[in-house]
């Protein structure tokens, strides 16, 4: 079947039932052994030239699953595919050639930034692992990265804490395109940043997607942002993805009642009188990983379970061609 | 009148020169009126506060100008006067309640030990309240709560039992530092939900420092917005969010992503970064990233005047 896809159809990376587990504490421990369900039966695909916004709060294992879709975690469970090919469980030697198609941004410049490095020789690094070219072709390719990241070439000198917030990221962004990648998998890349400059890198990426034609994954607590930059949305609770579908659809209609209290939180500049939006105040906390709930993980925290959810699980369900929730009772208009 | 900050200037020395964090600082509070301070990481929002709570004991620093807390001057105020209201009838809500809880008492220890400590009651009394004020902030089962240790306790609980703290002594001013930054957007709801409940039950005057825009348009009556240790903007909460004139405040909300409605392809960014407290502009601080600067901007900084929605800045006073 894949051979009948165009190239633009067929996903670039795509994960099936994909799952990422952690034991922690030892036979010793009061508690024993016990396994974390970071991730948890995820199957999404993705295609080339979009952005998809991966979105949940902390802990529901949204970075747990961009490090799996890098392979910086090795998967537990379920299938992980680049262009169709198999690279669940490569090696690491196997995997370097397909490194440099496949990139990371993370969330903290300063910690991803060697100190003692100065930031020129940073951004060559990549460029000297993986291309062999000779040291003026990198000088040159440096140049031209750091005029792609909005950088000045006299910045190339300097060591990362010369700079501000916003530069380390254009830094660590200079980095992650340095070798031509084909998906750049972005971990919060804005979060650490002021309003004023988070903009700027917003931007930024957008440009540089248009420029490049790179895929993006990316990953924000901050939905605004999220909404921006996405042409797909993800939304994901406790681990597993509970809707999926286009990033408009979702703030328009969101259709799964996490999806719904989410958007509802956030808060809004608006200019009538306060509180007047609708807003659903969701109880209790977000139940650990190590015993998810019955039935739909939701449940406990759903204004609308029934019995049925306390005790069979919905599946991520495509109602209709690209909106995929995973609830009993979705709200589709 | 609650608090009445006059002209404040808080400068520190340091090994490259005096940085002024906060330069001319003024602003009234009313009784049951929740006041909002914006900015920019550096744009001295936080040390205006700790001035405020006569926290800055840095010996490198310098506090001029005027705090009158119901009347009262509290700058150059003894320690033993200032801890008497702070706790009592200043309390204080910090970004990270782990700072402001120790790990090795329980949460109810914790909260009865500052109510004993203002209030002389007894233990069982104390701990009577604790039960009371965990459970107007939402524990859902307040009694176990008290016998649980902080890290026993999710970010939002956590951020919970800070607030029971807060309010454990009815303070007529509650001053809170960025308190849902690090929560999530659902937990963050459900305390600037509480935040609201709480000054109509209190009738606690708050000053709610953040960075986040959203925020401020739901909780604030009035919005002072900050930038590089001076008040670039004060208005009512509608005034400024419906009619901002500074063109900082017009650029914030500017560069803020829509969460509904047509999406720009380009969000409208400020260009460069907050400058230095080091190195700052002879004129005014935003000049260098201002759309509008002109002639006037680069030689004097603007004031904001006396007016209730004031912008401080040379274009709006001319227009």
């Amino acid at each position: 079947m894949s051979e009948l896809m165009t190239d633009t159809d067929r996903p670039i990376l795509e994960t099936r039932s994909l799952a990422k587990r952690f034991s922690i504490g030892s036979r010793f421990s009061a508690e024993g052994r016990r396994t974390v369900h970071a991730v948890d039966n995820v199957s999404l695909s993705v295609r080339r030239g979009e952005t998809v916004g991966l979105v949940g709060e902390s802990g529901c294992g949204k970075s747990t699953l961009a490090r799996c879709l890098v392979r910086l975690y090795d998967i537990t469970d379920g299938k992980l595919l680049f262009e169709g090919d198999d690279i669940t469980s490569k090696s690491l030697s196997e995997l370097r050639p397909l490194r440099r198609r496949l990139q990371m941004v993370f969330q903290d410049p300063s910690a991803s930034l060697n100190p003692r490095r100065r930031v020129g020789d940073l951004v060559a690094e990549p460029l000297r692992i993986h291309g062999k070219v000779s040291a003026r072709e990198i000088t040159a390719r440096v140049a031209e990265l750091f005029e792609l990241v909005g950088l000045l070439p006299d910045h190339m000198m300097r060591y990362p804490h010369e700079f501000s917030g916003g530069q380390r990221q254009r830094v660590g962004i200079a980095r992650a395109i340095a070798l031509n990648p084909d998906l750049v998998v972005l971990d919060e890349p804005v979060s650490a940043l002021d309003v004023s400059v988070q903009a700027q890198i917003v931007n930024l990426l957008a440009d540089l997607q248009e420029k490049l034609k790179l895929t993006y994954i990316f990953i924000a607590h901050d939905l605004s942002v999220v909404r921006q930059v996405s042409t797909r949305i993800a939304v994901m609770y406790l681990g597993s993805i509970v809707e999926e579908c286009p990033a408009e659809e979702v703030f328009a209609t969101p259709a799964h009642p996490y999806s719904q209290a989410l958007i509802s939180a956030v808060p809004i500049v608006e200019t009538t009188p306060a509180g007047a939006r609708k807003r659903i105040i969701l109880t209790g906390d977000v139940p650990s990983p190590l015993k998810p709930p019955s039935g739909c993980r939701f449940h406990p925290r759903c204004p609308i379970a029934a019995d049925r959810c306390r005790s069979e699980r919905p599946e991520l369900k495509e109602y209709r061609p690209g909106r995929k929730v995973a609830c009993h009772f979705p709200t589709l208009t | 009148m609650i608090l009445s900050v006059r002209d404040l200037k808080v400068s520190f020395r340091t090994h490259d020169g005096p940085v002024r964090a906060i330069d001319g600082v003024s602003f009234d509070l009313e009784e049951s009126e929740i006041l909002g301070v914006v900015g920019e990481s550096g744009s001295g929002k936080t040390v205006s506060l700790l001035a405020v709570m006569g926290l800055i004991t840095d010996p490198n620093a310098t506090i001029e100008g005027s705090i009158r807390y119901k009347g009262r001057e509290l700058v150059g105020l003894p320690p033993r006067e200032l801890r008497r209201l702070r706790g009592n009838e200043i309390a204080m809500i910090f970004q990270d309640p782990m700072t402001a809880l120790t790990p090795v008492y329980t949460i109810g220890w914790q909260i009865a030990e500052q109510i004993r400590a203002h209030r002389g009651v007894s233990k069982p009394k104390a701990m009577e309240r604790v039960e009371q004020l965990l459970a107007e902030v939402n524990f859902p089962n307040p009694h176990e709560a008290m016998s649980r240790y902080p890290h026993q306790l999710s970010g939002g609980m956590r951020q919970r039992a800070v607030i029971a703290m807060a309010l454990s002594c009815d303070p007529a001013l509650l001053v809170a530092d960025e308190p849902t930054t690090a929560l999530d957007v659902t937990v963050q709801a459900g305390i600037l939900d509480l935040v609201r409940k709480l000054r109509a039950k209190h009738k606690s005057a708050v000053v709610f420092i953040t960075h986040d825009m959203g925020v401020v348009s739901e909780l604030a009556d009035r919005v002072m917005v900050m930038y590089a240790g001076r008040v670039v903007e004060r208005g009512t909460r509608t005034e400024l969010f419906s009619d901002p004139r500074h063109p900082y405040t017009r650029a914030l909300l500017g560069s803020i992503p829509p969460l509904t409605g047509e999406k720009p392809r380009r969000l409208p960014a400020i260009p460069g970064s907050p400058p230095s407290l080091l190195r700052l502009p002879e004129g005014c601080a935003f000049g260098p990233r201002c759309p509008v600067r002109y002639e006037p901007c680069e030689a004097r900084k603007p004031g904001l005047g006396a007016s209730a929605h004031a912008a401080a800045c040379f274009r709006v006073a001319q227009a």
